[in-house]
């Protein structure tokens, strides 16, 4: 029973990987290592899926990830409407970074979600784009008029959202991937060949791809929410 | 003994998301069943619901792993 208490504590803590001989050391967590592997590998498989990409006879790669960008410059245009196209990309990129974040279980790294404040920033650049978006889309006056809506008693509200909606959005990510890592590891403490198996296809597939798509969803509806005008 | 019980009772926030989805997932069923050519786009709006519904729950085991680990 002790072991098994040790091993989640053990899992719990965010692990520094090692430490940049530099300026009286740099640690480096196990989060920001995970994410650099990460990078490399998004980065690797991006120049060699979009190598030779022809405009008149695409090949099967192409015509996947057409219909990849298709599929997310559709679901952009129907969350936050017809000035979607500045927010497209963003929105891929943190879905693709996020998916693999999540995934990374699989690999055998550690999950850098699992760390809250890699969710943390991520909730940070969220809130930032939502609410940067609506002053720089409707200007000052309109962005400020913006927390009077739908009426003016609401603004204490509207104003506690910026603090909520960051908050919410961290905590919903940290927690899901914290709560099945830790669920993963008793499972794997307990029964440890074949069973974990089965609980990964729902525990780390499965709930990863639906907070991915929770995440960009709700900071797509927040944006096309607060940029839109009467 | 004190702590477990607080991490217990904090976990206690499951009670109102397994509610709330199975609530949700019950008229999500309904309104296929009443309307199949809608299904995807119900289903997308139930995964959301899901989602948010579920996050209590998540804040409820957060704040019982901060109970017992930090606290």
């Amino acid at each position: 029973m002790s072991n098994i208490q040790e091993t989640m504590m053990s899992g719990m803590k965010n692990q520094t990987a090692f430490t940049i001989p530099v300026l009286g050391g740099i640690p480096i967590s196990e989060a920001v290592l995970t994410s650099w592997i990460l990078m490399v590998l998004i980065m690797g498989l991006v120049f060699l899926l979009t190598r030779k990409l022809k405009p008149d006879q695409p090949g099967r790669v192409q015509a996947f990830l057409e219909m990849s960008v298709g599929a997310l410059n559709h679901f952009a245009q129907d969350s936050i409407g017809p000035r979607w196209r500045a927010f497209a990309p963003w929105l891929g990129t943190v879905a693709v970074y996020i998916a693999a974040a999540n995934l990374s279980g699989l690999l055998g790294l550690v999950p850098p979600t699992k760390d809250v404040s890699v969710t943390a920033g991520l909730a940070l650049t969220s809130v930032c784009l939502i609410y940067g978006s609506s002053f720089r889309f409707l200007g000052l006056r309109g962005g400020l008029r913006k927390f009077a809506e739908p009426m003016p008693l609401l603004i204490p509200i509207n104003v506690m959202e910026i603090a909520i909606r960051p908050l919410s959005l961290c905590m919903r990510l940290f927690g899901n991937v914290l709560g099945s890592f830790v669920i993963m590891e008793l499972i794997k403490a307990l029964v440890p060949v074949g069973v974990p198996v089965v609980f990964s296809l729902y525990f780390d597939i499965f709930d990863g791809l639906i907070q991915t798509i929770v995440f960009v969803f709700l900071t797509a509806l927040f944006t096309g929410e607060t940029i839109q005008e009467e | 003994m004190s702590v477990a019980i607080g991490a217990a009772i904090a976990v206690f926030t499951g009670i109102g998301a397994g509610l709330g989805i199975g609530i949700a997932t019950g008229k999500a069923t309904e309104a296929i069943a009443r309307q199949p050519e809608a299904a995807s786009q119900i289903r997308s709006n139930l995964l959301l619901g899901c989602a948010l519904a579920e996050a209590t729950a998540i804040y409820g085991f957060v704040i019982g792993l901060v109970v017992i680990f930090v606290g």
